[in-house]
C-alpha cells in the first residue's frame, strides 16, 4: 500500500460535492433532531445536582441526608404559601389553574425544584422494592411465549437466562443499580441518545459509507479509465490502495458525524456528574424491565462501547461493499443490493424456525449487532440477550469480511478487464 | 415505435426485474405483510363482525330506529353474560352476579383471586360475549355522541364537521377495516416509490457513461432520441406502478373486506373528510395518488439522471428526496390525505406543485439536451 494513493482514492469521495453535501444535510438533521427535543434539558440537571451534593451512589446514609434537606425546603415551601403540607404533590394536586399567578416566578421555579426531588426521592426509596419482586425466570418464559419459540431454541434462552440470573444478583449486592442518574420513565434519555441519535447516526453513516465505497472501488471503470490505470506498473495492485481508502473514508465519515452529533448532544444535554454512574441504574429503567448489564458499566464506558460497535460495523460494511464491488462491479447494482443487504439480515432469523438455534445463530449478524444498540451488552433484551452476542457478532464477521475481501482481491488479479 | 421499444427493454432487463422482486419482498416482508397476517388483529376481529353484522341489517347508514334494534342486540347479549356469570362461584361470591355489576365493578382495588376470575374471562376462556359486549358499548358511545364537536385547529374543520352532522353523516360504523386500509397503503405507496426510483434512475446515465450519446446523437432520429428516453421512461414507470398494485391488491383481497366498499368515509369512526368517497371509492383516489407519487418520482429520477456525473451522484442526491418525502410527505399525502386534520389545499397543492415542478424540470432539461455539447 502507498499512502499517496490511499490520499488520492480518499480524496475521490471526500472532494465529491454530493458526499459532501448529504454529509452536511444529515449532521444539519441530526442537530435539528437534537434541539428539537431538548425542552427539558433544564430539569436534567436535577439529577446532576444530587450526584453533587449527595455522591453518585444511593445509600441509606445519603438518602436519609437527601429526605432531610428535602423536609427543610418543604417548610419553606410551606411559609410561602401558608398551610401545612405532607408532600410537593399533595399541594401541586389541589392547586387550581386560577391559583398559578398566587405565586412568583421564582417561587413556581423552587417549587418545580422541588416536584423533581421528590420525584427522584420517591424512586430511590421504591428501588429495593422493585428489584426483589423481579423475578428472572418468569421473564424467561415471558419472553419465550411472546416470541413463540420452542424446543431448542428455548432450551437456549433458558440456559442463558439462568447464567443471567446469576449476574442479576451480583449487581444487585454491588448496588450497580443504585447510582443516579436522569429518571428514565419521566425522560427516556436512553432510548433518546442510543435509539433515536444512534439510529439516525447508523443509517446516515451506512448511506455515505456505501456510496463512498462503490465509488472509490468502481471509479476507473465508471471513468472508462480503467484500461489506462491498470496497465501502469503500480496496475492491479491499485486495488488493494482502494480497499485501504475505502476503509479510511469510511473511518472519516463515522467520525465527522459522531464527533459533530454526539459533541451536540453533550453540550444541549448535561451529563457532568453522570458519566460514572452505571449503566444499569435503577433510575434508567425506561420500559416492563430495567436495562441490566452483563458487567458493571458506567454511562461513559457504555458510550465508548457502543461507540466502538459503530466504528467496526461501519469498517466491516465499508470492506464486504468493496468486495460486492469488485465481483459485480456495476456500481448501481452493488448499492442496492448492500442496502437489500443490510435490512434482509434484519428479518432473516424471523423466517427461521422458532424450534431451532438456527434462530440464534443467524441473528448473530452486523445489522442485528447495530440497530440493537441500546440494548448492547445488556442481558434484558429479549432475543439477542447472550453475553457474547457483541464481541462473537464482530469476531464472525471481521473473519468473513476479510476473506471476503482477500477473495475478491485474487479474483481481480485474473479479471479480464476490458 | 421500434426505437421506444427497444429503449424500453434497455430499462426493464432481467437483472432489473430481479432487483425489483428483491426490493419488494424486503418491503413486503418488513412493512406490509403484517397488515394482511394479522387483520384484524388481537380484539379486532369483534369490532369486524360487528361491522359486518351492521351493514347486514342497517345498510350503509344507521338511523335512530336501526341504533334502537342495536341495542336491543346489546341487551340480549348482556343477558347471556348474565348467564354466564351467574353459575360461577368466585364471580357471585365477590358480590358480581350480572354484567352491569361485572363492568361497574372496581377492578383496580380488587382481590387476586376476583382479578384472576376476570382475567380467565377475557384470555383462557375467550368468552366473546364479553369482548363483544365491550366493542358495542364502544360504539353505542360513539353514535350517542355523535354530534359532540371536538376541538379543532381552525373554523375551516368546525364547519366542515357541523356540515357533516348536518347531513347526518355520522361516524359510528367500526373503522378496522379502513384504518388496516391505510396502513397497508401507505406501506404499499413506499414499496412502488422505491420500485419506481429504482428501475428509473439508471436509464439515461447508463448510456451518457458508455459514450454512447456521439453516436446517438449524430444518427437520423438525432436528438429527438431523448425525448423517447423519457417517452420509455414513463411506460416503465406505468408498468411497474401498474404491475406491483395489481400483486398487492390481489394479496390485499385477502383481507376480505369487500362488505365495507359502500360505506362512506364519514360513516367510520374517527374517518371526517373533506370529501365524502366511499370506501371503494377511496381505494380508487389512493391508487391515483400514487400514481401521481410514482409518475413525479419518474420523472425527477430520470432529470437526475440526465444531470448527475456517476452513479454514486445518481443515487446521493435522490436520497433527500426520498427520505423527505417518506417522513414529510407520506402521512399527509397517501394516508390522511382527505381528513379533516389536514387542511384541505394541502393534499391538491402539494400534488399540483410537485407535478409541475417535476414537468417544468424535464422539458428544462430537454431544451438543455438540444443545445448540448455532448462531446465535453
Amino acid at each position: 500500500m502507498d499512502i499517496r494513493i490511499v490520499w488520492h482514492e480518499c480524496k475521490k469521495a471526500l472532494l465529491s460535492p454530493i458526499l459532501v453535501g448529504l454529509l452536511l444535510l444529515f449532521t444539519a438533521f441530526n442537530i435539528f433532531l437534537i434541539v428539537n427535543n431538548s425542552y427539558f434539558k433544564d430539569e436534567l440537571k436535577v439529577a446532576n445536582r444530587l450526584v453533587e451534593n449527595y455522591g453518585r451512589e444511593i445509600t441509606d446514609l445519603s438518602l436519609n441526608q437527601f429526605e432531610k434537606d428535602l423536609q427543610v425546603d418543604l417548610v419553606k415551601l410551606e411559609k410561602i404559601i401558608g398551610q401545612e403540607l405532607s408532600s410537593v404533590h399533595e399541594f401541586l394536586d389541589g392547586l387550581n389553574y386560577e391559583d398559578h399567578e398566587l405565586y412568583s416566578e421564582s417561587d413556581w421555579q423552587f417549587i418545580e425544584q422541588l416536584r423533581l426531588k421528590e420525584m427522584y426521592l420517591g424512586m430511590a426509596n421504591e428501588i429495593d422494592g422493585k428489584y426483589t419482586r423481579i423475578d428472572l425466570k418468569k421473564v424467561a418464559e415471558e419472553t419465550i411465549t411472546q416470541t413463540k419459540v420452542s424446543g431448542n431454541a428455548a432450551k437456549t434462552l433458558r440456559n442463558e437466562y439462568e447464567e443471567f440470573s446469576k449476574r442479576f444478583e451480583e449487581m444487585k449486592q454491588n448496588e450497580e443499580h443504585k447510582e443516579w442518574f436522569f429518571a428514565g420513565n419521566a425522560y427516556f434519555m436512553h432510548k433518546f441518545l442510543f435509539k433515536t441519535v444512534f439510529l439516525h447516526i447508523i443509517i446516515e453513516a451506512l448511506m455515505l459509507i456505501i456510496l463512498s465505497t462503490v465509488l472509490i472501488t468502481n471509479y476507473e471503470f465508471e471513468n472508462r479509465t480503467h484500461l489506462v490505470t491498470y496497465g501502469t506498473p503500480r496496475g492491479r495492485r491499485l486495488m488493494k490502495d482502494k480497499l485501504g481508502a475505502s476503509v479510511l473514508t469510511a473511518a472519516l465519515l463515522t467520525t465527522f458525524i459522531l464527533v459533530i452529533t454526539l459533541s451536540i448532544y453533550f453540550t444541549v444535554f448535561d451529563y457532568t456528574n453522570l458519566w460514572g454512574s452505571s449503566i444499569s441504574s435503577a433510575f434508567n429503567w425506561e420500559y416492563n424491565f430495567p436495562h441490566v448489564a452483563w458487567w458493571d458499566l458506567s454511562i461513559g464506558f457504555f458510550l465508548a462501547g457502543v461507540v466502538v460497535i459503530v466504528y467496526i460495523t461501519m469498517l466491516l460494511f465499508s470492506g464486504l461493499t468493496f468486495a460486492l464491488t469488485t465481483l459485480v462491479k456495476n456500481s448501481y447494482v452493488t448499492s442496492i443490493l448492500m442496502a437489500i443487504f443490510f435490512v434482509l439480515a434484519l428479518l432473516i432469523p424471523g423466517f427461521m424456525p422458532t424450534s431451532s438455534n438456527l434462530l440464534f445463530i443467524t441473528g448473530y449478524n452486523l445489522s442485528i449487532l447495530v440497530m440493537n444498540i441500546p440494548a448492547s451488552f445488556m442481558g434484558s433484551s429479549g432475543l439477542f440477550m447472550f453475553k457474547n452476542f457483541e464481541w462473537m457478532t464482530a469476531v464472525c464477521w471481521t473473519i468473513i469480511t476479510i476473506v471476503l475481501c482477500v477473495f475478491s482481491l485474487k479474483w481481480f488479479n485474473k479479471m479480464d478487464i476490458h | 415505435m421500434r426505437i421506444l421499444w427497444n429503449e424500453l427493454k434497455k430499462i426493464l432487463t432481467w437483472k432489473m426485474m430481479f432487483l425489483l422482486v428483491l426490493v419488494n419482498s424486503v418491503v413486503f416482508f418488513l412493512r406490509i405483510e403484517f397488515y394482511i397476517e394479522y387483520f384484524p388483529n388481537g380484539s379486532g376481529i369483534y369490532s369486524y363482525d360487528i361491522g359486518v353484522e351492521m351493514i347486514d341489517k342497517y345498510g350503509t347508514q344507521m338511523d335512530d330506529e336501526e341504533f334502537l334494534d342495536f341495542k336491543e342486540v346489546y341487551d340480549l347479549q348482556v343477558k347471556e353474560a348474565d348467564q354466564y356469570l351467574q353459575p360461577l362461584k368466585g364471580f357471585v361470591d365477590a358480590g358480581i352476579d350480572s354484567y352491569e355489576k361485572f363492568n361497574t365493578y372496581d377492578w383496580g382495588s380488587s382481590s387476586e383471586e376476583v382479578y384472576q376470575l376476570r382475567n380467565n374471562v377475557y384470555h383462557e376462556d375467550k368468552v366473546d360475549t364479553f369482548w363483544e359486549l365491550q366493542e358495542r358499548e364502544r360504539l353505542i358511545e360513539f353514535y350517542e355522541m355523535k354530534e359532540v364537536l371536538p376541538g379543532f385547529d381552525n373554523a375551516k374543520q368546525e364547519k366542515r364537521y357541523k356540515e357533516l352532522i348536518a347531513a347526518e353523516k355520522y361516524g359510528v360504523y367500526p373503522s378496522v377495516a379502513i384504518e388496516n386500509f391505510r396502513e397497508f397503503i401507505t406501506n404499499v405507496a413506499i414499496a412502488i416509490l422505491f420500485s419506481v426510483v429504482l428501475v428509473i434512475s439508471p436509464m439515461i446515465l447508463r448510456d451518457r457513461s458508455r459514450q454512447l450519446l456521439a453516436l446517438q446523437y449524430t444518427s437520423k432520429k438525432g436528438r429527438n432520441l431523448y425525448k423517447t428516453k423519457i417517452l420509455a421512461g414513463l411506460v416503465a414507470t406505468f408498468i411497474v406502478i401498474t404491475s406491483l398494485l395489481t400483486v398487492y391488491f390481489s394479496i390485499y383481497s385477502l383481507n376480505k373486506t369487500s362488505m365495507y366498499f359502500d360505506i362512506g368515509m364519514n360513516t367510520f369512526i374517527g374517518n371526517e373528510s373533506w370529501y365524502d368517497p366511499t370506501f371503494y371509492q377511496y381505494i380508487w383516489l389512493t391508487v391515483a395518488a400514487i400514481y401521481v407519487v410514482g409518475f413525479v418520482f419518474g420523472l425527477l429520477a430520470m432529470s437526475f439522471s440526465s444531470i448527475v456525473p456517476n452513479t454514486m451522484a445518481l443515487i446521493g442526491i435522490q436520497i433527500p428526496f426520498i427520505i423527505g418525502m417518506l417522513i414529510f410527505g407520506m402521512r399527509p399525502l397517501i394516508k390522511y390525505f382527505i381528513l379533516i386534520w389536514n387542511p384541505q389545499w394541502l393534499a391538491p397543492t402539494a400534488y399540483n406543485t410537485m407535478v409541475v415542478v417535476s414537468v417544468l424540470f424535464i422539458n428544462y432539461l430537454w431544451k438543455r439536451e438540444k443545445k448540448r455539447d455532448i462531446v465535453s
